[in-house]
C-alpha cells in the first residue's frame, strides 16, 4: 500500500510546479534588474513597474479594456437575463434554439467570428465597423455562454414555480416577478456571470486586434506591443493580467460556493 | 360549454402561447445579426464568384502551402489533446483520491483559475521560462542540458507545452464528475474476485470513463484548434497555423484575398463544429448513463 501511494505527491508535485512556476517567474522576472545570464536576478528593482505605469497608454488601456468588459456585461445581463427568466416562464420549447445561439461561441473561433462579423458589416450600412461597438457585440458572442449558464443553473436551483405562482396570485405584473423576486434569489448566478464575462472579455485579444487594430487599444494590445520591445515592462503588464484573473476567478468561487449555501438552507426549511 | 366558448379558448391559448414566443425575439435577433447571418455570409461567399457556384476557392485552400497550415494545427491539437487528456485525467485522479481536504479544493480551485489563462499573458510568461535565456533554459544548461537550438520556445513544440497550460486543467475540470462516478464497490468487488489493480483499470474503471475521455478529447481538441492570442503573441506570423494564415488574411498583411479567407473559415469551422457537436453528444450521453 505504501509503495502504491508514493504517486500521488510526485504527480500533484509536478502539476503544481507546472502551473505555478511560469507565474511565479514573470513576477520575480518584473522586479529583476536583469536576469538573463544568471539563475537568479542580478538584482531586484521596481522601475520597470515604474515605467509601465508612468507610459500614458497604460491607463488609456487599462480604462479601455475596463470600458469594454463592462458595457458588454451590462449588455448581456439586459439580454440574457430577461430572455433565461420569460423562457423558463412561458416558452420552455424556446431552450433549444437559445442554447443553439449560446454555445455558438464554442465551436467558433475568435479569428472565424472575426472575419465573419467584417465581412458581414461591411455589406450592410451600419456604421459599426472598425468602432469599439463591434468589439462589444463580438464579445457579447464569445461570453454569452459565460453569462447563461451560471444564470440558467441558479433558476433551476431556485424553486422557481412556487415562487412565480405566489407572486401572480398576489397580483404582480411580470415585470416585477422578475425584478423583485426572481432576481433576488438568482443573485450569486448573476454575479458569477457578470465575474466570468469581465475576465474573459478583459483578456480578450484575437476579436480586438482584428476588429478595431489600433485604432481601439486595450490593455492585452498593449501588453502584446510591449512583448516585443521591452520584455520586463511587458512581464509587469502580464503579472497585471494575471492579478486580475486570479482575483475575479476567486471571487467567482467565493460568491458560488456562497450561493451554494444559502440554496442548500432553503431546501433544508 | 359550448363548442364556441371553448374554441374561443383554445384560440386564447394558442394566441398566448404564440405571442410569448416575442419574449425571445430580442435574443433571436442577436443570434441572427452576431452569428448566423455572418457565418452565413462567408459560407456564401465563398462558394460564389462573381454570383455563379464554384468550388475555386476550396481548391485554392487545398494549396501546399494551406494544407500545411490545416496540418499543423491538426496535429498541434490532437497532440495537446492526447497529452492533456492522459495527463489531466492522471492529475485528476491523483486530486480526487488525495486524502487531504484543502489539498483536494485548493487543486481544484487552481485549476478553475488556469483554464482560463491563456492569450499573451501565458504566451510571455513562457519565453521568460522557456526562451533562449530562460530561467529553466539555464537551469537545465547547468545540468549541461541544452535544449537550444534542437528546441525553440517559439516552434510548434514550445507552442504544445504552452496549450498544456490551459488544456490540462481544462481536462482536470471535465473529468472529475466522472471520476467521482466510479464507486469504490465495484473496485472491492473487482479485487474480491481476484482482480489485479491494472485488470480493475483496463477492464473495468476506463472502459466505464471512456466517453468522457473522447468527449474531453474533443473539446480540447476544438479549443486549441481555434486558439490564436498566445500562438501569436509566442511566434508572431513565424509559426504555420491554419488560425494564424486566417488571421493574416484578414489583416491583409498577404494580398488580400477575402474569398480565399472564408474558404479557409469555412473549412476550419466544419472541424471546429464537428468536434464541438461529438463532444455534447458524448457529454449529454455519459450524463445519462451515470443517472
Amino acid at each position: 500500500m505504501k509503495s502504491r501511494s508514493i504517486w500521488r505527491p510526485i504527480v500533484l508535485s509536478l502539476f503544481l510546479i507546472f502551473m505555478i512556476v511560469p507565474l511565479l517567474a514573470t513576477l520575480i522576472f518584473s522586479i529583476s534588474i536583469r536576469w538573463d545570464r544568471t539563475l537568479w536576478p542580478e538584482g531586484f528593482t521596481l522601475n520597470w513597474w515604474h515605467a509601465v505605469i508612468s507610459n500614458p497608454g497604460f491607463f488609456l488601456t487599462l480604462k479601455n479594456s475596463f470600458l469594454v468588459s463592462i458595457a458588454t456585461m451590462i449588455c448581456l445581463l439586459l439580454l440574457v437575463t430577461p430572455t433565461t427568466f420569460w423562457m423558463r416562464l412561458r416558452v420552455p420549447k424556446g431552450k433549444p434554439i437559445v442554447e443553439l445561439i449560446t454555445s455558438f461561441s464554442f465551436g467558433v473561433p475568435g479569428v472565424i467570428l472575426a472575419l465573419a462579423l467584417i465581412r458581414f458589416y461591411a455589406q450592410i450600412p451600419l456604421p459599426i465597423i472598425n468602432r469599439p461597438a463591434i468589439l462589444v457585440a463580438a464579445c457579447m458572442v464569445l461570453s454569452l455562454p459565460f453569462m447563461y449558464r451560471p444564470i440558467v443553473n441558479a433558476l433551476d436551483a431556485i424553486d422557481f414555480r412556487v415562487l412565480t405562482e405566489a407572486a401572480q396570485s398576489m397580483g404582480a405584473p411580470v415585470w416585477v416577478i422578475l425584478s423583485r423576486v426572481i432576481i433576488p434569489n438568482i443573485m450569486p448566478g448573476i454575479i458569477s456571470g457578470c465575474l466570468l464575462v469581465f475576465s474573459t472579455v478583459f483578456a480578450e485579444f484575437t476579436l480586438t486586434n482584428l476588429l478595431v487594430g489600433t485604432r481601439f487599444k486595450t490593455f492585452p494590445i498593449f501588453l502584446v506591443e510591449f512583448t516585443r520591445q521591452d520584455g520586463r515592462q511587458a512581464s509587469a503588464l502580464a503579472v497585471i493580467s494575471f492579478v486580475v484573473a486570479w482575483a475575479a476567478s476567486l471571487l467567482i468561487i467565493w460568491v458560488t460556493s456562497k450561493g451554494g449555501k444559502e440554496t442548500k438552507t432553503i431546501i433544508g426549511h | 360549454m359550448t363548442n364556441t366558448s371553448r374554441m374561443a379558448i383554445q384560440k386564447n391559448k394558442l394566441h398566448t402561447k404564440w405571442a410569448s414566443w416575442l419574449g425571445l425575439v430580442p435574443f433571436f435577433i442577436f443570434g441572427l445579426a452576431f452569428e448566423f447571418l455572418p457565418l452565413l455570409t462567408i459560407l456564401q461567399s465563398s462558394i460564389t464568384r462573381n454570383g455563379t457556384f464554384t468550388l475555386d476557392f476550396y481548391k485554392r485552400a487545398m494549396d501546399p502551402m494551406f494544407l500545411r497550415a490545416f496540418i499543423n494545427s491538426i496535429n498541434l491539437s490532437a497532440v495537446t489533446a492526447i497529452l492533456g487528456v492522459a495527463f489531466g485525467t492522471l492529475v485528476a485522479y491523483a486530486i480526487i483520491t488525495s486524502p487531504n481536504r484543502f489539498l483536494r479544493n485548493a487543486l481544484t480551485a487552481l485549476s478553475d483559475v488556469t483554464t482560463n489563462f491563456g492569450g499573451a499573458p501565458l504566451a510571455f510568461a513562457f519565453i521568460i521560462i522557456l526562451g533562449s535565456t530562460g530561467v529553466i533554459t539555464m537551469i537545465l544548461q547547468k545540468f549541461g542540458i541544452n535544449l537550444y537550438p534542437a528546441f525553440r520556445i517559439y516552434s510548434i513544440s514550445g507552442l504544445s507545452i504552452a496549450y498544456l497550460y490551459f488544456q490540462l486543467p481544462l481536462m482536470i475540470l471535465l473529468i472529475i464528475p466522472s471520476l467521482l462516478g466510479l464507486r469504490k464497490e465495484w473496485r472491492e468487488a473487482a479485487m474480491n474476485l481476484g482482480a489485479t489493480s491494472k485488470q480493475y483499470w483496463l477492464r473495468i474503471a476506463l472502459p466505464i470513463i471512456f466517453p468522457s475521455l473522447l468527449s474531453g478529447f474533443l473539446l480540447l481538441f476544438a479549443n486549441s484548434f481555434g486558439a490564436y492570442a498566445t500562438a501569436w503573441t509566442l511566434t508572431g506570423s513565424d509559426v504555420d497555423l491554419i488560425t494564424i494564415r486566417i488571421a493574416a488574411l484578414i489583416r491583409g498583411e498577404v494580398q488580400l484575398e477575402p474569398q480565399l479567407a472564408d474558404a479557409l473559415a469555412t473549412i476550419s469551422l466544419i472541424i471546429m463544429t464537428t468536434c464541438v457537436i461529438g463532444y455534447l453528444w458524448l457529454s449529454s450521453r455519459s450524463r445519462k448513463v451515470r443517472v
